[in-house]
């Protein structure tokens, strides 16, 4: 491989790289431009999201939402829905999703697909991995002529559970496009990257759900955001849930509605259904912006026109039970993090799926208030959920255009990407402001990748004097709070002190607590000013040495410290 | 990283009697084991963390290159 990438480098005097999304149902294509903004590049259809299908009519080869309109009239020379396909084997694909379009079928260790591809003669027969090779060629070519000089490089996006081998098959296809794979990142990823890249965004350190919610699959996966480093935590995934499902329930709807008046099911015959989903997606796309939509078939069936509208209240009536497996997945991936829907600070919505308002609003009466959900029906500033994970991989490919494929892969190492993370959070004690409660402020938070360093103000008491700092462990407690009687506490992991065990199912309200676990180290400061401030700063290595500063500001001098690493390090390097 | 986070929540007092050998520090624990974990090998803080790491290098020692 490395040879023939290099070869590729070297014809090419220069690399010029782009961003991929590769998905079943659609692609995209994105360029940073030279002022560091992404732009998804739109083809010669001027779609940005791009059909990943292919199809062949006369001899003639069509690509995208061209390709997609031939399913109806050439549906057996028309091959769609086969990313998944990639680097498997025959017995392990579902070929739910190309009951429409041409048959995938085993080809000795591959997967093939018959098509008819010249004007007359035999039916070629292309490896899923051809078939892939064109479509990537389609959309470099795209990409070519948007940039204005050839294409040959690009950071490609993949699910979570991509194996090695679909890796390499996909690297080997993007390959024969003439793309060199400077890295392949996971769609969830890329999507938090594609938020925190813009100029706007402050880095902070976040729980992020991204939700994935594409054509015929979704993913969820629960992400920790600390400084910019990204772990992924959790993910969930259903392989039968997504806009196919929801396309589905528009079919029952409208066929159901023909054959009151027709007698005849359109779902019958493979032409009239081809024609309906191919509407009913239309309609479904049409439902997330206005609130009527209508949809019109000639000759649905039997030579009789269809024509009918749907209001979106209806459609999230009949789609209720979709849209509640949608929310399922995300609470599924939170807890198998550990974690509690109230930990989560900010939502990803991604994916064409997420462009309906109900399942926005849905999730984000899962969460508390203070959680951010991005999508377009909550948050004014969210990116286009489609255009989400490309643009992270635009923005991937940018930042890594000018490296030797050395350093890139020396960069994504397991010897450099797995690290040590904090299994607990770090802060300083305060009190509340009636002096008696000890409260845990965390600094470096939970599953923080080491090394890491944070540094705080704290204000001092009101009329300043010795002051005391107290670094800490902390761990972080759901309380569960009836509202207007006493609070009370119920544990959930740990040994807590108040504990009234009176099961009543009255209203309750839920909110994170921090308990000062283990104290770490102690420090003064001596003669802080009234009202005045103090910096504190720590830093804690891989082998979890802890080194802490801390000073007035303003001050002179200040405090130092270091505490050792713990003796028996079982976990850590 | 080294933004600074403003907290709004008061420091505790020195207690009477407090005293430590060592310029007013005292290490009192140390820290429960890490869990290894895998970073996701995208965005610039990410290879930034790369590049110190292969060349061995600390925070401040990469931030005066």
């Amino acid at each position: 491989m490395s040879d023939q990438a290099a070869a590729v480098a070297s014809d090419a005097t220069e690399r010029c790289a782009i961003g991929i999304s590769f998905g079943n149902s659609n692609s995209s294509i994105a360029f940073t431009s030279p002022d560091g903004k992404p732009e998804v590049i739109a083809n010669e259809d001027g779609d940005r999201h791009i059909p990943s299908i292919i199809s062949y009519v006369d001899g003639d080869e069509y690509h995208g939402t061209q390709a997609k309109s031939q399913i109806v009239r050439h549906p057996t020379d028309t091959v769609a829905y086969f990313r998944d396909f990639l680097g498997k084997e025959f017995k392990s694909i579902d070929p739910t999703p190309c009951h429409q379009s041409a048959h995938p079928q085993q080809h000795e260790s591959t997967i093939s697909f018959t098509v008819q591809e010249g004007t007359e003669g035999e039916k070629s027969t292309l490896t899923v991995s051809e078939v892939t090779t064109r479509h990537l060629r389609r959309l470099k070519n795209s990409a070519s002529e948007y940039v204005g000089k050839e294409v040959n490089a690009a950071v490609i996006t993949v699910p979570t559970n991509f194996t090695d081998a679909q890796r390499s098959a996909l690297m080997e296809a993007a390959k024969g496009a003439g793309i060199e794979v400077l890295q392949f990142i996971h769609e969830p990823v890329a999507a938090v990257v594609a938020y925190d890249a813009r100029p706007e965004a402050v880095v902070t350190d976040k729980l992020v759900v991204v939700a994935d919610l594409g054509g015929t699959r979704s993913d969820v996966t629960v992400i920790a955001s600390r400084g910019g480093m990204y772990t992924i935590l959790a993910t969930a995934h259903d392989y039968e849930l997504g806009g196919a499902q929801l396309d589905q329930v528009l079919i029952d709807h409208f066929a159901k509605e023909f054959i009151k008046k027709h007698k005849i099911d359109p779902r019958e015959e493979a032409r009239s259904l081809a024609k309906l989903k191919l509407e009913a997606e239309a309609t479904k796309k049409a439902l997330s912006i206005g609130t009527n939509a209508s949809l019109s078939i000639e000759s649905l069936a039997n030579g009789i026109d269809f024509t009918s509208n749907v209001n979106r209240l209806r459609y999230e009536l009949l789609s209720s039970k979709v849209f509640g497996s949608f929310t399922d997945l995300i609470k599924q991936a939170v807890q198998k993090a550990e974690l509690d829907l109230l930990d989560i600070d900010e939502i990803i919505l991604c994916g064409g799926t997420s462009h309906t308002p109900k399942i926005a609003r849905l999730v984000q009466s899962l969460f508390p208030e203070t959680t951010n959900v991005l999508a377009p029906a909550t948050s004014p500033t969210a990116i286009h959920p489609s255009d989400v994970a490309v643009r992270g991989a635009a923005i991937q490919a940018s930042l890594i255009e000018e490296f030797e494929m050395a350093d890139i892969e020396q960069s994504t190492h397991p010897m450099v990407t797995v690290t040590a993370h904090l299994a607990k959070a770090i802060g300083v004690q305060l009190i509340s402001s009636d002096e008696s409660n000890c409260i845990f402020k965390p600094l470096l938070n939970t599953e923080t990748a080491l090394p890491a360093r944070r540094s705080a103000q704290y204000p001092a008491p009101k009329d300043g004097g010795d002051v005391l700092i107290r670094i800490c462990e902390g761990t972080r407690e759901i309380k569960v709070k009836k509202v207007e009687p006493k609070p009370k506490a119920e544990d959930e992991d740990d040994d807590e002190d108040d504990d009234d065990d009176e099961e009543d199912e009255e209203e309750e309200v839920r909110e994170i607590a921090w308990n000062v676990s283990k104290p770490i180290a102690e420090f003064a400061i001596r003669d802080v000013k009234p009202q005045g401030k103090i910096e504190v700063m720590v830093s804690v290595n891989e082998h979890l040495a802890v080194q802490v500063t801390a000073r007035e500001i303003g001050g002179k001098g200040g405090v130092r410290g270091a505490v050792e690493p713990p003796q028996v390090v079982e976990n850590g390097a | 990283m080294s933004t600074t986070e403003a907290v709004h929540l008061p420091l505790p007092r020195l207690p009477e009697g407090w005293a430590a050998e060592d310029k007013d520090f005292k290490a009192v624990g140390c820290l429960s084991a890490a869990t290894r974990r895998n970073v996701e090998p995208v965005g610039p803080h990410f290879l930034a963390h790369a590049r110190r790491k292969r060349h061995r290098r600390t925070f401040s020692e990469d931030e005066r290159i």
